[in-house]
Parts: structure tokens; sequence; C-alpha cells
């Protein structure tokens, strides 16, 4: 039995399940980010695991991954896709009779999308399910929200006024890379990356896109291998990131201050010093921030509605003071609208001479962008 | 053995060590907890490197304020004698010694248990529903802090405000980094106290996952525990 609560952004669809899900608690619940797939309460896999398994089987086991194989790691360095995975698992060993949903589908690839969706539709519980990729899922019954416009966000009054921009050509050489303990995520892995071209990362949950992102931006350093931009060697993790603006995939794991003002600061000062980088002023970020929904430097981060946390961190890509942009997730809660929108606004961005590279499972979006796929997959990205 | 008896033989041993009050005696605790720490069949070089690791600092700072600035041993200014450098570095030696014993102590007990998962090892203790749940809710708030730090990290070294390697904006910028773990925490928290836990009754499902029943204490509890006690009288004995 599946409710399928259908709208747009901020029209109260998830207010709509958390009242449906307290009226039908206890239910299981996986919301959109780590805090919300994840108990809290575990110090691995197998620990999350063992929570939630139920004395006796009330549901088929859904198990897409390998989970013995992940028993020792901390669930929340599990990618984004494995912790919903993970959830659906929990769940599927749990005796709870209903499990809520908030967008965490979106997160998923292809294949573990379908197979997810087939799981919660199978009847012997009840799924309510928010996602912005689905219109109505064939037998589901419907919740209808509409909510009035909140967070006005217009992309292309954002990037109306950007300059050209020659970004530098990136060579990536014999990277290699593995988290401690575990399996080699890259392994002499080689690519080059042009200015003013449009990527985008394919690949399993898990394969190692969002790892990628990590090394180019300098918060992971690679066992070996190098990364030159125009043929001169950059180590980020020595030196600093000062050449990728990237918008996470949880927009929570890149604010660098409590108020979207100390944010902006703190990030303008980092940038100063770069002779190469002309940091836009605090009213210009200001004016962007406003067209992203947010309308006041004073505004506190976490206390917008996710939708609007994840728009606002698209503000420094958007900026273009960061000749490369890389978008982990970017469509992740967006509404039709807002997927467009930032479809248009990425072409433009590679239009004027950025580099872009974006993570997406969302293939809808992805078509109406000309973009070439790079398929992340044993340890290489070809 | 299970986590009771390690735990009990873990605090016999340091019993023993802080009632030795010569390096004999210290050698003899050394001595069983090396045999201990061996009996997990597991390597005891990291082990021994981080027991070293936190006893260097002390030692060095004692030496200097014991051996190199005072040049007597604490009972030999309690005594009114002349005193000498030797009897301090010798007091210096036991004080540290003692200290690596500890740390190796509790190096040991997480080498014979290094294949259990938190929870399970939870499980297996002898101990109130109340404090084995607090226990939970403690590694899972250690879990958060350090989840914290990651975020934290990620989000400042990508805005280009510290480096992941050594530079001094780190140092400069170090309290912004203190100052983002904790908004981290706290934000981490209350989405789950907000959410999922209430809609869910989380905490209730640790009732279950605690709740099985495992043995207290096993043949090899007892033989331990004996050698604890035997190296404890051995130690107030030798005093």
């Amino acid at each position: 039995m599946g409710e399928f609560i259908a709208g747009p952004s901020f029209s109260g669809r998830s207010a709509a399940l958390m009242e449906r899900l307290k009226v039908l608690a206890p239910a299981f619940f996986v919301g959109p980010y780590a805090e919300g797939a994840l108990s809290g309460l575990s110090s691995t896999v197998a620990d999350e695991i063992a929570i939630y398994r139920a004395p006796a089987r009330v549901h088929t086991e859904f198990a897409p991954l390998d989970f013995a194989a992940f028993a020792a790691r901390k669930p929340p360095t599990l990618s984004g896709g494995e912790q919903v995975l993970l959830a659906l698992h929990c769940f599927s060993l749990s005796d709870y009779g209903v499990i809520g949903i908030d967008t965490a589908l979106e997160q998923l690839d292809p294949a573990n999308r379908d197979r997810a969706l087939a799981y919660l539709s199978q009847g012997d519980f009840t799924a309510a399910l928010i996602d912005n990729r689905l219109d109505r899922p064939p037998g589901w019954s419907t919740q209808e929200c509409s909510g009035g416009p909140a967070f006005a966000c217009d992309l292309a009054a954002a990037t109306r006024d950007l300059k050209p921009r020659a970004a530098p050509a990136i060579a990536i050489e014999n990277l290699s890379f593995n988290y401690p303990g575990g399996r080699d995520i890259f392994r002499n892995a080689s690519v080059s990356l042009e200015p003013a071209q449009t990527y985008r990362l394919i690949g399993p949950n898990g394969a190692g896109k969002t790892t990628l992102f990590k090394l180019l931006a300098g918060v992971l350093a690679p066992a070996s291998g190098t990364i030159a931009l125009n043929g001169a060697r950059y180590a980020p993790w020595r030196e600093g990131n000062r050449i990728f603006a990237l918008a996470a995939q949880n927009p929570d794991h890149q604010w660098c201050g409590a108020t979207l003002g100390e944010d902006v600061a703190r990030r303008r000062r980092a940038l100063a010093r770069y002779d190469e980088i002309t940091v836009p002023g605090q009213a210009t970020l200001a004016a962007l921030a406003a067209l992203l929904g947010v309308g006041s430097l004073d505004q506190h981060l976490y206390e917008l509605p996710l939708v609007a946390r994840k728009r606002l961190s698209w503000l420094w890509p958007l900026s273009g003071a960061l000749p490369w942009i890389m978008l982990d997730e970017p469509t992740i809660g967006q509404d039709r609208t807002m997927r467009a929108a930032l479809a248009g606004a990425i072409s433009r961005l590679a239009a004027l001479g950025h580099g872009v590279v974006f993570i997406t499972h969302d293939d809808e979006f992805a078509a109406t962008i000309a973009h070439r796929a790079l398929r992340v997959a044993d340890g290489t990205v070809t | 053995m299970t986590p009771n008896g390690a735990i009990a033989f873990g605090l016999l041993v340091i019993a023993a060590a802080i009632a030795a009050r010569d390096l004999v005696s210290l050698a003899v605790v050394l001595a069983l907890l090396t045999v201990f720490a061996l009996a997990s069949r597991r390597s005891i070089v990291s082990a021994l490197l981080w027991s070293a690791g936190i006893m260097l600092p002390l030692a060095a700072f004692m030496a200097l304020v014991w051996v190199g600035i005072v040049g007597r041993a604490p009972h030999e200014i309690a005594a009114g004698t002349e005193g000498s450098r030797a009897a301090a570095a010798a007091y210096v030696t036991v004080v540290c010694t003692r200290l690596f014993v500890i740390a190796l102590a509790v190096q040991a007990l997480f080498l014979h248990f290094a294949a259990w998962t938190p929870l399970g090892f939870v499980r297996a203790l002898t101990a109130p529903p109340v404090a084995r749940k607090l226990l939970v809710l403690t590694l899972s708030l250690i879990e958060t802090i350090l989840h914290a730090v990651d975020r934290a990290r990620t989000a400042l070294i990508a805005g280009g405000i510290v480096t992941r390697q050594f530079s001094w904006r780190n140092l400069r910028h170090g309290w912004i980094l203190v100052q983002t773990v904790w908004l981290i925490v706290v934000v981490i928290a209350i989405g789950r106290t907000r959410d999922k836990w209430p809609i869910e009754a989380t905490l209730s499902r640790l009732d279950t996952a605690l709740g099985a029943s495992a043995p207290r204490l096993a043949a090899a509890d007892i033989g331990w525990g004996a050698a604890g006690l035997a190296c404890l009288i051995a130690a107030i004995g030798l005093r």
C-alpha cells in the first residue's frame, strides 16, 4: 500500500509526510540526508542493522548491496546512496509496518532506485513517499499539496551579468586513493577536463564520484598521482582550494558559518589571498543570495528549509568567482521548474568559459544539458 | 573471554600499577599485561606505541622539572635530605612506567575485543539496562562529534579557509573549525531528536538490541582474574 505525496517545492509535502507518520507511528523514517536516514546510535554498519533487526522476520528482505562487506564501516562514511540503501535494508529487517521517505530515493542510481521503488510497491506494508522525479506511481494513492510561493528563486537573473571566464585545463594523472582499511577507490586513474565544457560523473552508488570531488577540492589527499592546471602542478590538499566552487550533495556539508553573512565573509577573506581571483563584493553576493531566495545576510542557515538551503548552496558556483564549478546531486529536493532553471544556469556558466562537473542520477535533468559523461567505476574514470 | 571478565582484569591490573611503588613491582605488572595482550593473538606493536606516545610527553615534562630543575626526588624533599638527580630520575621513571602500564592495560583490552562491534560489547556487559543504554548513547555522541569534525573540515577546506595539511592558516582559523564542529553537532542532534527518533521510537529499539542474553563470565575470565588479583597482592606486598 503506497501513499504518494505530490506537489511543488515549499508546498508543505514534508510537513504532510511527518503528520501522516505521526498518525501511523511508530514508523520508519528515511529523511533526505544522513541525520534522517541513519539511527545515529551505531558506530558500525553491523550495529545499525542489529538495532533495527526484529526477532522474527516480518517483511521480505531488501538487500541491494553486500552489507556484510560494509559491516565494520562507520555508517556516516558511506556514500549518500549507500546510506539510503542501508536504511531501506534496516527497515526490511525490522517490524515496522510503515515507512516514510522524504526525497531520499533521489540519491540512488537508476538500478537501485528501480529496485527500491519495486520493493516499496509490493504492498505488505504502508509506504509514504515524496519524490520529485515521480509523477504518480501506478497503484499508489496520492495526496496533493499546494502551498504559496516561498523563497522565490530566479536563476536566469542570477547568471545574467556574469563575465566570461577562462578556466584552466585540468589534467589528472595516475591518481590512486583508498580510504583507510578500505578498497581502492581509484587505481592510477587519469582524465583530462577541458574548460568551457560540462562533465557529468556517472557510476553506481559508492563508486567514488563524490570522492573525486573531494580530491579535486583538497579535502582528501591521493595516495599517489598528480593534478595539473594548464600544465602546472596543483596540490590543493597542501595549498588550499582556489579553483573549485563546490555545491555539496548535502548543503549542510559546506557552510563555513552559522549565518549567511558569516559564511560569505569567511569565504571572501579566504579567497582574497589569491591574486588571480576577483572576489565578489559582499553586496554583490547579498544580491545573488536574494535571487536564490534568501533576502538577508543575517539569515541563520540552519533555520532555512532544506530545499532553500540546497538552492543557497549554489551561491558560490553561480557567483563566477572560481573558474571550475562542482555540483554534487544538485537537483535533490528540487521540483521540475527549478531543475529546468538550474540546467539553464549550468549551460550559461559553461558558455562563459567556466568548467563544470556535476554528479546526478537524474537522467531527465542531465539530458537537458550538453555534457560529456565520465564513468567512475572499478577505480577508473573513463 | 567476556567483556565483564576483561574489565575486571583491567581494573585489577590498573590497581596493581597504582599500588606498585618501585620498578620491580611495575615490571611484574607489565609482564602479566604483556602476556595478556599477546593472548589476544593480535599484533601488540601499535598498542605499545600508543602507550609510549601517551607517556612520553609526561616523561619529558617530569624529567625537565624533577631531574633538570629540582634535582631531588619528592620523598627526599619531604625528609629534608640533600637528595640527588639519580633519585629524581628513579622517581620520574616509576611514575612514567605506571602511566605506560595503565595506558597499555586499556590498549590490551581493546585488542581482545577488536573484532567486536561496540553494540555487541555493550550487549555482553553485565550492567543495568539504563547504564547500557547510556553507554550506547555516549558512544554515539562520540561518533557524532567525530563525524562533525569530518564535516566541518570538508566545508572549511572546500571553502578555502583551511588546508588539509599543516599550514599557518589552519592555526589562525582553528577557532572557526571548533565553532563549526559544535554547530554541526547541535544541528545533527536536533535533526535526530526532532524527526527520526520520535517517529520511529528509535531509542526503544535498544531495549531489544541490548536485551539478548550473554554469558556473564567465561572460564578464561576466572584465570585472568586470578592472575590479576595475584598481581595486585604482589604489588601491595612488595611495597
